[in-house]
């Protein structure tokens, strides 16, 4: 009975060094107005100096998307009067933008969709402003940051299609490493645009949603938002054009209460900035920057190395972890079990740690190590999950930690390995070497215990004891 | 120069210095604030010629430490936290900058008059104005209190006070000079100028000032390639051909006299005279305020008095304070331009208005290269009528705009124009005005160079003898 038409207005806040049209930094989270200058602050007499990494990574993000990149990429003023923006107008992109009609593909249940771009372009973000019962407060520290921001055309069907297109694009930028794609942070925002009508009528009145800062809560508020335009329609109400906000406590949109009027930017061309005209040595940077992208990857996973699709979708999830991936494969490391132990024993022991796969201590050369010790037969499964810990713990070679923890099966191996642990038990312990030879049991007892700590409990127990009778004896 | 060089080199020769402006300021009102100590500890040591130069620099261009008030309430105590480029280079070439000159609020105006703060006189005669809006700079330099002054010209600025106060004048081609700290006003027609009675010391400041300058993108070097510069400035002396317009120019008398004879002055100098129509002359002036204005109402809409300058203290809401401190912070004639500027960038205007002007811009461009292509320099009177009285312009304020049409021409087709001192007509300064294609300083310099010579500049009038100030000094 009724179509849907959903468009996203993603913003993602480049990982620039400094912000876009001057040279301040963009650390996240310090003192409120430390990252400020004349410049971002909108000071009399100062100009906007254009920040070429910004434009590189938004060109980066272009072909990412299959954009026609400009070959005169022009700015505008786009005029509006708030507190935290310091020029009262936004340098931004109108006419000439980075890229225009592109696309982005996404898996939604397992089908390939994809939806059409209608620009990207490069702007400056504005401060933040807290309302406080007495009075507002502005920090400027974001003023001026790289924004870059991604318009699409209103292709999303369903809730869901948002929430995977979101998902799929925020690791798209993350391979490229331009962007965080930090919701809760704010370096990645959405703002949706959904409109409902009957079907075979094309498009209905659009209302803008903003306030979410998840992608389930994209979907979550499309859901309900949907449904309210629905039963609107079913009760032949008006829908009106409307910028609504998510309430994420009430799981509801709600109308603003202040009636805005539609804005009128008065855009016109920023004649601070000349027009940016890209040339080869540019573009060749920005190809050298680009990478195979995150939906090309895991597809040739699953064809290349025949991964089942959940764990090449898991592989491919971060860069690092694909990165990671591949060169554990270029060691001959066993495909299947590599992607297995990633996925499951890896990812704990890693996070235990608060690591990540990119400074994990267990390098892929490491690992395929251990791969090779559970073929060869030097330990078992169990074991070397113990290993693999301690080598991330301890930042110490595998091969290392088998001999010592006499491990290894072998039976001379483990032989000679456990000797030498009693031995370091038995001078480490004199006093209890002592209390056993005058006849007590529990000191043997103890003594037993350092032993199968020290072997993580892989000791033949009865060549344990005997060998620790022996240090007894001999002790004198 | 000796002796200017003197007046700041030693402390107590400094005070002196010091005591003497700010003596002769009470009579002329020319300067916003003078404290020489602050400037001669922001010069640099130095070898050069203009090494210990004292200079004014009119008060909407940034000099770190002393005030930026733009004569506007609005920026009522604001010291500037940085310093524009140009005064930067002056500094480092070791000159002093003393003191911040009057001028019409953020450059709007041609008499000095629509400054919040007071109206500066003309040196010459007491009753009239020193034209504008760069008045300050001018009767400081005119009276001798400094040997050089900055303005700045966006429709006139430098080349009309400097016509009405008898000393030269001179508007680069727009963009060799950085506007990194010029108070904006309209962006895409102003340049930083130089006013001197001295031709040399002016040509020797563009000299130290221009050059391009990262922190303004608009910015560039005059081209080393002669063939890049278009209507190649390669003629840079001997004999002109001087391009005059046809027909009645609606001058006063005086004016009128003054134009007839320098045209037969320069004639005497074995120049050619040719007479040329420039059609889109009748329409420079709407799609010069039009361009202005437009420009202006987005520069403009950073005060707010939430950073930096005049707030207003009543207000209950961020969005009250911001209505309240323009409302109180702005003159009237700022107020006038910034709500034409909005209303011609507003949406479904902008074909008929800010558009439309760009199109005249192009025209206008395009008929004066025309004209370059048969002749060297073209030759225009500065303003309609001589300093007019303080008071009563006898012109109407859209009289004054339309009396700009001579000086605003180089603006819109940004090109050098210099306003020269020729003579004394019923005891008020007249001047002419050399215009040439872009990057034609050099030979805006010889020719006036050379009609000095048969029209020598009159001798400016000095307020006090610095050279007696210096003798006295010396002597204690």
């Amino acid at each position: 009975m009724f179509d849907t038409f959903i468009g996203l207005e993603i913003h993602i806040q480049l990982k620039t060094a400094s912000k876009v049209f001057c040279s301040c930094g963009t650390a996240f989270g310090d003192d409120p107005n430390t990252h400020v200058c004349p410049v971002c602050l909108g000071y009399p007499g100062v100009l906007p100096s254009l920040n070429h990494e910004a434009v590189r990574f938004s060109y980066m993000v272009g072909k990412a998307l299959s954009c026609s990149l400009a070959d005169r990429m022009l700015f505008d003023r786009k005029n509006y009067f708030y507190p935290d923006m310091t020029k009262n107008y936004q340098i931004s992109q109108f006419h000439e933008p980075v890229g225009v009609n592109g696309s982005f593909s996404y898996e939604a249940d397992g089908e390939v969709k994809t939806a059409r771009i209608h620009d990207i372009h490069l702007e400056e973000d504005a401060g933040k402003m807290i309302h406080s019962s007495a009075s507002s407060l502005l920090d400027y520290n974001r003023a001026g940051s790289s924004l870059l921001e991604i318009v699409t055309e209103p292709d999303l069907r369903t809730p869901a299609e948002a929430e995977y297109f979101l998902r799929e694009f925020r690791r798209m930028v993350r391979y490229l490493g331009v962007c965080d794609g930090n919701m809760e942070e704010g370096s990645l925002r959405c703002d949706a645009n959904v409109s409902v009508n009957f079907s075979g009528k094309g498009l209905g009145t659009k209302v803008e949603i903003k306030n979410m800062n998840s992608s389930r809560f994209v979907r979550k508020a499309l859901s309900y938002e949907i449904k309210r335009q629905r039963k609107m329609m079913k009760l032949k109400r008006p829908i009106i054009q409307e910028t609504r906000l998510w309430d994420e406590k009430h799981n509801k949109t709600l109308g603003m209460r202040s009636k805005e009027e539609a804005h009128d930017y008065r855009y016109f061309p920023e004649p601070d900035l000349p027009p940016f005209v890209p040339g080869k040595a540019f573009m060749e940077s920005v190809d050298a920057e680009m990478c195979e992208l995150p939906l090309d990857r895991k597809e040739r996973f699953i064809s290349q190395y025949g991964l089942r699709r959940d764990l090449a979708d898991f592989i491919t999830g971060e860069r690092e972890r694909a990165d990671w991936f591949e060169a554990a494969a270029a060691e001959h490391a066993d495909i299947q079990a590599c992607a297995t132990w990633m996925k499951g024993e890896l990812t704990k022991i890693l996070t235990n740690n608060s690591l990540s796969f990119s400074v994990s201590p267990l390098t892929p050369k490491r690992f395929s190590i251990l791969l090779k010790a559970i073929d060869a037969g030097s330990i078992s499964a169990q074991q070397a999950k113990k290993v693999a810990e301690t080598v991330i713990t301890e930042n110490a070679e595998p091969e290392d930690i088998i001999s010592r923890s006499g491990f290894d099966q072998s039976a001379s191996r483990n032989r000679e390995a456990l000797a030498e642990i009693v031995a370091e038990i038995a001078a480490e312990n004199p006093d209890t070497l002592k209390q056993i030879r005058d006849g007590n049991q529990k000191a043997v007892g103890f003594l037993m215990g350092q032993v199968m700590k020290r072997t993580s409990g892989a000791a033949d127990p009865g060549a344990a004891r005997n060998m620790i009778m022996e240090q007894v004896k001999t002790q004198n | 120069m000796k002796h200017w060089k003197r007046s700041t080199a030693a402390e107590s020769v400094r005070k002196t210095y010091q005591q003497q402006l700010q003596k002769t300021d009470q009579d002329l009102a020319a300067l916003l604030e003078i404290h020489v100590e602050q400037g001669y500890k922001l010069a640099h040591q130095a070898d050069g010629e203009l090494a210990g130069l004292p200079f004014a620099v009119k008060d909407n261009i940034a000099v770190e430490g002393f005030s930026y008030t733009c004569a506007s309430k609005i920026l009522e105590g604001l010291k500037s936290p940085y310093t524009a480029t140009a005064v930067e280079r002056l500094l480092q070439a070791g000159a002093v900058p003393v003191a911040k000159a009057n001028l019409d609020e953020f450059g709007m105006g041609s008499s000095t008059e629509n400054s919040a703060y007071r109206s500066t006189v003309n040196p010459w005669n007491r009753n009239r104005v020193p034209g504008g809006s760069s008045g300050g700079s001018a009767a400081a330099a005119a009276a001798g209190m400094v040997p050089f002054a900055l303005g700045s010209d966006t429709g006139g600025s430098v080349r009309q006070p400097a016509a009405f106060c008898g000393i030269y004048g001179l508007k680069p081609t727009y963009g060799t000079v950085s506007r990194y700290g010029l108070a904006a006003y309209a962006s895409s027609l102003e340049t930083i100028g130089v006013l001197s009675p001295d031709l040399e010391l002016t040509r020797k400041v563009y000299d130290c000032i221009r050059g391009g300058d990262f922190r303004d993108q608009t910015s560039m070097d005059i081209p080393e390639d002669p063939k890049k510069i278009p209507q190649s400035a390669e003629k840079t002396e001997g004999s002109y051909t001087l391009g005059v317009l046809k027909g009645e120019l609606g001058l006063d008398p005086a004016v009128q006299q003054n134009y007839e004879r320098t045209k037969a002055a320069v004639q005497s100098l074995g120049w050619q005279l040719k007479e040329i129509e420039i059609p889109m002359l009748e329409y420079a002036m709407p799609a010069y305020y039009t361009i202005a204005m437009a420009e202006a109402s987005a520069n403009l809409a950073r005060y707010t008095g939430i950073r930096y300058g005049f707030r207003d203290t009543t207000a209950q809401d961020p969005e009250e304070l911001v209505r309240m401190t323009r409302t109180k912070g702005f003159g009237p004639e700022v107020k006038l331009r910034i709500l034409i500027g909005t209303y011609v960038l507003r949406s479904g205007f902008q074909d008929r208005y800010y558009i439309r002007a760009q199109k005249i811009r192009s025209l206008l461009q395009q008929e004066l290269a025309e004209h370059f292509s048969r002749c060297d320099l073209i030759m225009m009177p500065v303003f309609p009528t001589q300093a007019f009285p303080l008071g009563d312009s006898g012109l109407i304020p859209i009289q004054q705009k339309v009396a700009d049409r001579f000086t605003l021409t180089a603006n819109l087709a940004a090109i050098p124009a210099l306003s020269i001192p020729t003579g004394i007509d019923e005891g008020l300064p007249s001047a002419v005005q050399f215009m040439a294609p872009a990057f034609g300083e050099k030979r805006l310099f010889d020719a006036a160079a050379r009609v000095a010579k048969v029209l020598p500049p009159p001798e400016i009038p000095r307020q006090f003898s610095l050279e007696q100030l210096i003798q006295e000094a010396a002597d204690v």
